[in-house]
């Protein structure tokens, strides 16, 4: 008997028990789903906090009054709010001036949170901030409609803004958000851009919100200082040589501020690297842990495939004496079976993946944005086929060596 | 008549004819290797404590083409003996061979080959694959024969066809009658064309006209040159076969040629 008159025996007995199959690929499914689905929810966050929060490919980094290290416990930051003084533009014209391996640089104050108005409609709670028009140029913006402010705008203050995507659509519902008007504080602004939707990250909205000309957002907000200080966005001239303008940017911060060799940074920088790195360490342990649980529902799905091969062996003892008596070697049997839980358990593994996938487009619309490799995918399937086959082995095994006369006095 | 004589065929008969018969089966010898040899066979049960001996030091040979019935009352050994003789129980004690070959010396696979070719078993309750058609079922040892499925399919079909079957191969077996189940199982039993026919009391689950189909069945094959050894328990249908076989407690009580 070759493979695929196993192949065949195996499809044909799955159909013949319909029930017993389907308990067997409930068993896999439910494993495989949990599985997939936990780690989709692990690699799509963490490739997203690479790629949107941390910023990895977009090569940039900030300069920040305050570091990471700074947040370790109340003592750090409370010697961080005496030693670390607000960053300056003049900061940032020393830097531009020198600057060798630094690409772009400009500066951004820190958000506040408005209410806006447009005729009747009113958004609370919107979050406002004012950007120097280079920083569309570094952080790379994807504008929809319009255009980002100009440095003429800038340098006059002038009352221009540029909004998400929801602003547009929530106050301008007929259309006509470019080139409008939106009213905080009951000073009027004219939309000039507008941003392409970005979605929701951990059910927080990317689209709703208003930029402003640094200068317009320090004159009309009550100046660039405390919770709307300065903070610096830099790109590298040139990327390959990324960690060098770093370096200069640190070295230039601390000549302008004539840090002492033995002084530490009275600043922060953070770059794509450290927040990423900072994120494969919490997530290393985390993400072990977390896929402890559907791993032992995996295990689980093997343990039932075992149990109902185990039952199919029982049950059908008779009828591996009838195919012994006629000529079945022990070799044929074996297969036979292997086969059988090898494509349930496969099969399982491939409904549990499309479940997976469905659960998962369903967890990025509403919650966080999945993934699902493709070779984590065919690993999925590969190892649920092989848990049943291995699965299958001890009752395959156990069915094989059936005496013929034994296995037909079964009932 | 002269001419008779000398056509080798009949001068081949005539010889067996004029062979006295012999008084046990054993002294039988022409030439070249029996079909089948026993010798000094035993079969014992081990029931807690106590032996159950079902074969004791049971000899005979059969040769190719001979319709051997063996018959006995119930609980006597016979299913016993044609288990071992069909290779699907081994002996506790003595020696089987078949074609010439030891079977105790065989291998697993060794052994699923001679059921598989050199046998065709045909059981009381049909042993048919329930949740299979009719002609699965008669595919079945041409599966484990390695046929490829156009060449099986229609032997297959073939087969079902010789035993008037041929309009139902789509059928299952509780789609069935009694009758027709066995000449599926009979079908199956002959499609890959064993060196031996074994039928354990074949017509015991069968009315008495399906009955004297089915031996009419089997007298079509014996004609037809198939070597059929069958076991009944009823005298009317022993008498159909040429040599009987009397089996009681175990031991062989008497063995003659009847035809
Ligand atoms: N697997 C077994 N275990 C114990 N005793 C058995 C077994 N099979 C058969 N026997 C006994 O062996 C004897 C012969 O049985 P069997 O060959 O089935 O008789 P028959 O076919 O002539 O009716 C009976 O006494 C039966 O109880
Ligand atoms: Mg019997």
């Amino acid at each position: 008997m070759n493979n695929l008159e196993a192949l065949k025996l195996a499809i044909a007995a799955i159909l013949a028990h319909k029930l017993r199959s389907f308990l067997t690929l409930l068993g896999m499914i439910i494993g495989v789903t949990a599985f997939m689905v936990v780690l989709s929810v692990l690699v799509g966050f963490s490739a997203y906090v690479d790629e949107k929060i941390a910023g990895v490919g977009s090569n940039s980094f900030t300069i920040r009054r305050f570091n990471f290290e700074d947040f370790k416990d109340t003592d750090t930051i409370a010697e961080a709010q005496r030693r670390n003084k607000e960053l300056t533009f003049d900061e940032l014209e020393f830097i531009k001036e020198r600057a060798q391996y630094i690409g772009d640089i400009g500066a951004k104050a820190l958000p506040n949170s408005r209410e806006i108005k447009r005729g009747g409609e009113t958004l609370r709670d919107i979050r406002i901030e004012g950007v120097e028009p280079v920083v569309a140029i570094i952080d790379k913006y994807d504008i929809a409609e319009g255009r980002f402010f100009t440095d003429t705008e800038n340098n006059n203050s002038m009352r221009v803004a540029y909004v998400g995507s929801d602003i547009a659509k929530k106050l301008f519902p007929q259309g006509g958000a470019l080139g409008g008007e939106i009213t905080i504080s009951g000073i009027p602004y004219k939309i000039v851009g507008i941003q392409v939707e970005k979605g929701t990250i951990f059910g927080q909205p990317q689209d709703s919100f208003v930029q402003f000309p640094i200068k317009t957002y320090g004159a009309n907000f009550g100046g660039l200082r405390g919770s709307r200080g300065l903070y610096f966005v830099a790109s590298a001239k040139d990327d390959k040589q990324f960690a060098e303008a770093v370096a200069e940017a640190r070295q230039l911060m601390r000549v302008k501020r004539r840090l002492e060799f033995s002084e530490k940074d009275n600043f922060g920088i953070l770059t794509p690297d450290a927040i990423s790195g900072f994120k494969d360490s919490v997530f290393g342990s985390i993400g072990t842990v977390i896929l402890i649980v559907p791993t032992i529902a995996l295990v689980v799905g093997a343990i039932v495939v075992m149990n109902i091969m185990l039952v199919a062996v029982t049950e059908r003892t008779k009828e591996i004496g009838i195919r012994k008596s006629m000529g079945a070697r022990q070799t044929d049997i074996l297969r036979q079976f292997l086969f059988e839980a090898g494509v349930l358990a496969g099969l399982g593994g491939v409904v549990g993946l499309i479940l997976a996938f469905l659960i998962g487009f369903i967890i990025t619309i509403y919650i966080i944005p999945t993934r699902i490799y493709l070779s984590a995918g065919i690993l999925a399937i590969v190892v649920a086929g092989g848990i049943g086959v291995l699965a299958g082995l001890y009752p395959a095994w156990k069915a094989a060596r059936l005496d013929p006369i034994e296995a037909l006095r079964a009932e | 008549m002269l001419d008779t004589k000398a056509d080798p065929m009949y001068k081949f008969m005539d010889e067996e004819r004029s062979n006295p018969a012999p008084s046990s089966a054993s002294d039988v010898r022409p030439a070249g290797k029996p079909l089948i040899s026993m010798e000094n066979i035993w079969k014992t049960y081990q029931m807690g404590v106590e032996q159950l001996h079902a074969l004791r030091d049971v000899s005979f040979k059969v040769e190719k083409g001979e319709y051997l019935a063996i018959i006995g009352p119930s609980g006597s050994g016979k299913s016993t003996l044609m288990n071992l003789i069909g290779c699907l129980d081994s002996p506790s004690k003595g020696d089987y061979w078949i074609n010439g070959n030891l079977v105790s010396e065989m291998t697993d696979d060794e052994l699923a080959r001679i059921r598989n070719k050199e046998i065709g078993f045909v059981f009381q309750t049909f042993n048919l694959l329930a949740r299979a058609t009719a002609l699965h079922n008669v595919e079945l040892p041409l599966i484990y024969a390695g046929m490829r499925a156009g060449e099986r399919h229609d032997k297959a079909q073939a087969a079902l066809a010789s035993v008037e079957l041929g309009d139902r191969v789509g059928h299952k077996p509780n789609e069935l009658s009694g009758g027709q189940r066995q000449r599926v199982a009979i079908a199956r039993a002959l499609v890959n064309h064993p060196s031996i026919l074994l039928a354990d009391e074949p017509t015991g689950a069968l009315d008495t006209k399906t009955s004297h189909e089915i031996m009419e069945l089997f007298e079509k094959l014996h004609e037809e040159g198939n070597t059929i050894i069958l076991v009944t328990h009823e005298h009317d249908i022993a008498e159909r076969a040429h040599r009987v076989i009397t089996i009681r407690d175990g031991r062989i009580e008497s063995d003659k040629k009847t035809k």
